[in-house]
C-alpha cells in the first residue's frame, strides 16, 4: 500500500517560493489504480516525484508497503514512465531497453527475448529498435518509455501522462497495457489529462488543485461515489423523458441535443431510468453510465 | 552504467566529430612539435566529462534510472569510470593514429613517437585528465547543463589570479592551489623524485576529496522533474 500523510513541498527560495503540495494525504491500496487529475501546476508531477523519492517532502511522510519510497526493495518492484521524454537520445531502442532490463535485475540471457517482447507489447516494430532514440517520433518515444516501465512486470507503476502525444492506436495500447498490469495485481498511480482514459482504467481519482486534494471520487468497486447516467432521446421528446425520470426520483439535467445526465447509484438505478423512459413511449437513442470526469474537473476547478 | 556512458558519447555524431578533430590536431601536433604537441589531447576530457550528470537530470534519464534498484553512488561512479574509459579509448586511438601518421608521413619525427614513448605520453595525459574529470563530475552533480565547465574555469581563475598578481594573497593562494589543483609532473613522479611524488600524493588526496564531495552532494540532491 502507498501511504501519503500530510505531505507538503515548497520550491524556490526567498521571495520566489511556490507551494507545490500543501498537506496532501491519500492512500493507494495494493492492486488499486489511482488517477491523479487536476489543472496544470496543481502539483501532480511533484507528488509523483515525491512518491518515487526524487523529492523530499518538507513535511509529512510517504511510505510504500511500509518502506521509504527510495528503498531499493521498493524500487526493485517499481516501473516509472516520466512525462517528458528527452532521455538517452544517442542509444538505439534495443540498447535502451536492454539497459533498463538489466537495471531492473533481469537475467542477462533473457535480455534479447524480453526486449523484443516488451517492444512488441507496445506495438514497436523490431526494425525501430535498431535506430537511435533521437530518430523516434513523440509517439514512438512514449511507446518505448512505456515498454521500459513495464519491463520485469513491476507491481508498482507510476505513469506520468502515458498516452500524451500518441495516436489513437497508441492510446488504446497504453490502455491495454495498464489494464493488463492491473489484472495481474499491480498498484498503479496514473497522472493524466486524458480524462476519458483515466475513467476507463482507474478505480479512484484524486483531484489535485493548488497542491491540495480538492476531491476524491471512487469510480469502481463496492460503492462508487461518482456515476452518471446518460440517456439521449429525440430533442422534441426531451420534456416527456425528463418528466418520466423525475417520476422515478432522478434529477436530470437536460441538453438541447436531447441528452440528459443524472446521478445513478448502481446499474439497477440505470436500468430503472431506462425502463421509465421506455414505458413513457420515448425512443432511446443512447444509454450509458459514465463518471463524467470532465464535469468533475470543471466543477472542482471552479469553471 | 559505464557502458551506457560510452554508448551515449560515441553514439553522438557531433561529439565523435569533435573528438576526431582533437585526435587529428594531437597527431599533427605530435608530428610537428613532439611531445608538447600532444597536450591538445587533454581537451578531450572536457568534451567527454562536461554535463555528465546534469544532462541526465534535465533529460529525465536519471530519474528513470533511479526508479530502478540502483544506488546513486553506483550511478555516479559508473559515470566517472565511463569518462575515464572513454578518455582512455580516445588516447589509445590518438596514439595509434599518431604512430601511423608519423611513421608514414614524417619519419623524421619517428623517434619522438616510438610505441614506448607514446604509451608513456598517453598514460601521463590520462592521469592529467582524470583530475579535471573528477572536478567536472562534482560540479555536474549540482550545476545545470554544462555550467560545470564554467565552474571549473572559475576555480582555475580564482586560484591562479592572486598568485599571478604577486599580491600579499599570492602565497596563500599558491598553497591553496597546490592542494586544490595540484600540478603533477608525471614524468618526474615515475622516476620517484621527492617533490613530484609529494605532488602526486596531493593529487590523489584532492581527487578523492572531489569524488567524495560529488557523492555527498549527489546523494542529497533532489531531482525535480516535469512541468507541475
Amino acid at each position: 500500500m502507498i501511504s501519503v500523510q500530510g505531505v507538503s513541498k515548497t520550491y524556490g527560495r526567498f521571495g520566489g517560493r511556490v507551494q507545490a503540495l500543501d498537506g496532501v494525504a491519500l492512500e493507494v491500496a495494493r492492486g488499486e489504480t489511482l488517477g491523479l487529475i487536476g489543472p496544470n501546476g496543481a502539483g501532480k508531477t511533484t507528488l509523483l516525484s515525491c512518491l518515487l523519492g526524487f523529492l523530499r517532502p518538507d513535511r509529512g511522510t510517504i511510505t510504500v508497503d511500509g518502506r521509504a519510497p527510495d528503498d531499493l526493495a521498493v524500487r526493485a518492484r517499481t516501473g516509472y514512465l516520466p512525462e517528458r521524454l528527452g532521455f538517452d537520445r544517442e542509444l538505439p531502442g534495443r540498447a535502451f531497453l536492454a539497459f533498463h532490463w538489466r537495471l531492473a535485475g533481469g537475467a542477462r540471457d533473457r535480455t534479447k527475448s524480453e526486449v523484443e517482447a516488451a517492444a512488441e507489447r507496445v506495438g514497436l516494430e523490431r526494425e525501430a529498435l535498431s535506430r537511435p532514440l533521437r530518430g523516434y517520433s513523440r509517439g514512438m518515444l512514449q511507446r518505448i518509455g512505456l515498454a521500459q516501465a513495464l519491463l520485469g512486470d513491476p507491481t508498482i507503476l507510476f505513469l506520468d501522462e502515458p498516452a500524451s502525444g500518441t495516436d489513437p492506436r497508441g492510446v488504446s495500447i497504453v490502455r491495454e497495457r495498464i489494464l493488463e498490469a492491473k489484472s495481474r495485481g499491480a498498484t498503479i498511480v496514473l497522472n493524466s489529462h486524458q480524462l476519458a482514459e483515466v475513467e476507463k482504467v482507474c478505480d479512484r481519482v484524486v483531484f489535485l488543485e493548488s497542491g491540495r486534494v480538492a476531491k476524491t471520487e471512487t469510480l469502481r468497486g463496492e460503492s462508487p461515489t461518482r456515476r452518471r447516467g446518460l440517456l439521449r432521446v429525440p430533442a422534441v421528446r426531451l420534456a416527456e423523458a425528463a418528466a418520466a425520470l423525475s417520476g422515478e426520483a432522478f434529477t436530470p439535467r437536460t441538453q438541447p441535443d436531447g441528452s440528459m445526465k443524472f446521478v445513478v447509484g448502481s446499474d439497477e438505478d440505470m436500468a430503472r431510468a431506462i425502463r421509465a423512459v421506455a414505458l413513457a413511449g420515448v425512443p432511446i437513442y443512447e444509454a450509458r453510465t459514465s463518471a463524467e470526469l470532465e464535469e468533475l474537473f470543471s466543477a472542482a476547478a471552479g469553471e | 552504467m559505464a557502458r551506457r556512458f560510452l554508448r551515449q558519447k560515441f553514439g553522438s555524431p557531433g561529439l565523435v566529430a569533435a573528438l576526431g578533430v582533437l585526435a587529428l590536431i594531437g597527431t599533427l601536433g605530435l608530428a610537428r612539435r613532439g611531445a608538447n604537441g600532444f597536450s591538445i589531447a587533454n581537451w578531450a576530457i572536457f568534451v567527454l566529462a562536461a554535463g555528465s550528470v546534469s544532462r541526465d537530470v534535465s533529460s529525465g534519464a536519471l530519474q528513470m534510472i533511479l526508479s530502478r534498484p540502483i544506488r546513486r553512488t553506483q550511478y555516479l561512479f559508473g559515470r566517472y569510470v565511463g569518462i575515464l574509459v572513454a578518455f582512455a579509448l580516445f588516447l589509445a586511438f590518438t596514439s595509434l593514429l599518431a604512430f601511423v601518421v608519423v611513421h608514414l608521413g614524417a619519419p623524421g619525427a619517428a623517434a619522438e613517437v616510438s610505441p614506448a614513448r607514446l604509451a608513456r605520453l598517453a598514460g601521463e595525459t590520462f592521469l592529467s585528465g582524470a583530475f579535471p574529470a573528477a572536478i567536472l563530475l562534482f560540479f555536474s552533480t549540482f550545476l545545470p547543463g554544462i555550467a560545470d565547465l564554467l565552474g571549473l574555469l572559475i576555480l582555475y581563475i580564482v586560484l591562479r589570479l592572486p598568485a599571478a598578481s604577486g599580491s600579499a594573497l599570492a602565497r596563500a593562494a599558491e598553497a591553496a592551489r597546490e592542494n586544490i589543483l595540484p600540478d603533477v609532473s608525471w614524468s618526474e613522479a615515475w622516476t620517484g623524485r621527492g617533490a613530484a611524488l609529494a605532488a602526486a600524493g596531493r593529487w590523489v588526496f584532492a581527487l578523492t576529496v572531489y569524488l567524495a564531495l560529488a557523492t555527498v552532494v549527489f546523494s542529497r540532491r533532489e531531482l525535480p522533474y516535469g512541468n507541475d
